[in-house]
């Protein structure tokens, strides 16, 4: 599927105020200026997507949106190891660096992913004047690359060989703490949300 | 960072992707996917194959994505470098769970692995070594030229070589 320039300014919009949404939501949380990145969305080869997401380890909060949208694409927070353990301290209200991760970050992880992968969709749905949720969250600490590959594999009657990539950066200088925001629309999801920001841009008459 | 080097030499093998060759070889992120290695023990030849799915039900474009047309063009090419199939051995890392709770094929790594499993004993290539399954991402380098040495880096940081 080849995506024209009008649709990539339209999936950039739409992510740049789903992103603005969930930046809010960390700002509150964590009483801090958030700085955003301008979205980027790139169609990628399957057998390319090592050249974005590695194999350093992070936490990946995800999440499949369902809704009045073509369901089956999917919304990952990303959160690289160096900063989960600031994210966790600053929500949790603790200093010590050099610990392991416990329950306690995991249920922080989960909820961090849930509120701002939640405020995300609010804000897509708004534009799209549809109502999209997340399922309940899956959290998982390893490789991203093998994370995003299962998630692929796993729809396996698409076949699929090339994804939209959609990512955007949330950074709070204050805590030193970096995320990013994945949309993997698949096929049908990314056509839904299309024809339906095309709508917005010529309304029927 | 990655642990291990992967120097200006390694040739990166993306999903559905492969190579044949005696330069080092690696496959980043194995989650559900499978690094197949068929190494020469005669010609330090070999080849790497990161395959996605099982079947590739008729499908020709991809041969490197589906267990069974990988097989094949690999048997193929290495017989081209004049390998004789006699002298393959084979190693597999990869096919975990890394999600319990999403819809979709959750089993897709662990079928991945059955499929290759009898894939290569049709063929009769001994498998000589597998790190496959549980829930944890795997990278792997192979190194045809240091008797097909594959060094296997795990999600939680520790190494293995098969």
């Amino acid at each position: 599927m080849k995506l024209t320039h009008v649709q990539i300014d339209a999936l950039q919009e739409l992510g740049n105020i789903g992103a603005a949404h969930a930046a809010t939501t960390l700002s509150t949380m964590l009483s801090a200026n958030i700085s955003m990145s301008v979205p980027e969305i790139k169609m990628i080869d399957i057998s390319e997507i090592h050249k974005y997401v590695g194999d350093e380890i992070a936490a990946l909060v995800l999440f499949q949106v369902n809704g009045e949208v073509k369901h089956g694409g999917y919304l990952l927070l990303y959160i690289p190891k160096s900063s989960v353990i600031r994210l966790t301290n600053a929500m949790l209200g603790l200093t010590e660096m050099d610990r392991e991760l416990d329950e306690m970050d995991e249920s922080a992880l989960l909820e961090v992913g849930n509120i701002m992968v939640s405020a995300f969709l609010d804000g897509t749905a708004e534009l799209l004047n549809i109502i999209m949720l997340p399922s309940p969250p899956q959290l998982v600490i390893d490789m991203p690359h093998a994370a995003i590959e299962s998630i692929i594999a796993s729809q396996e009657s698409e076949d699929i060989n090339e994804v939209v990539l959609f990512r955007t950066a949330l950074v709070s200088d204050a805590h030193n703490i970096q995320s990013s925001i994945f949309l993997f629309p698949n096929n049908p999801m990314l056509e839904d949300i299309i024809r339906r920001l095309e709508e917005l841009l010529n309304p029927p008459i | 960072m990655s642990l291990m080097p992967a120097g200006t030499d390694t040739a990166i093998i993306g999903i559905g992707e492969y190579r044949v060759g005696s330069m080092p070889m690696a496959s980043i992120g194995l989650g559900s996917c499978v690094g197949l290695i068929l190494h020469d023990r005669q010609t330090g030849i070999g080849a790497l194959v990161h395959i996605m799915l099982p079947a590739s039900q008729g499908k020709t474009d991809r041969p490197g994505k589906y267990a069974d047309t990988a097989i094949d063009v690999l048997l193929k090419e290495l017989s081209r470098s004049g390998s004789s199939p006699a002298n393959l051995i084979a190693k597999i890392a990869g096919g975990s769970a890394m999600f319990k709770t999403f819809s979709g094929n959750l089993n897709i790594g662990e079928r991945n692995v059955e499929v290759i499993r009898k894939l290569l004993k049709d063929n009769n290539i001994p498998l000589k070594g597998e790190d496959v399954g549980g829930c944890v991402g795997r990278t792997i380098f192979y190194y045809p030229k240091e008797n097909g040495k594959l060094v296997i880096k795990k999600g939680d940081g520790k190494l293995s070589e098969l």
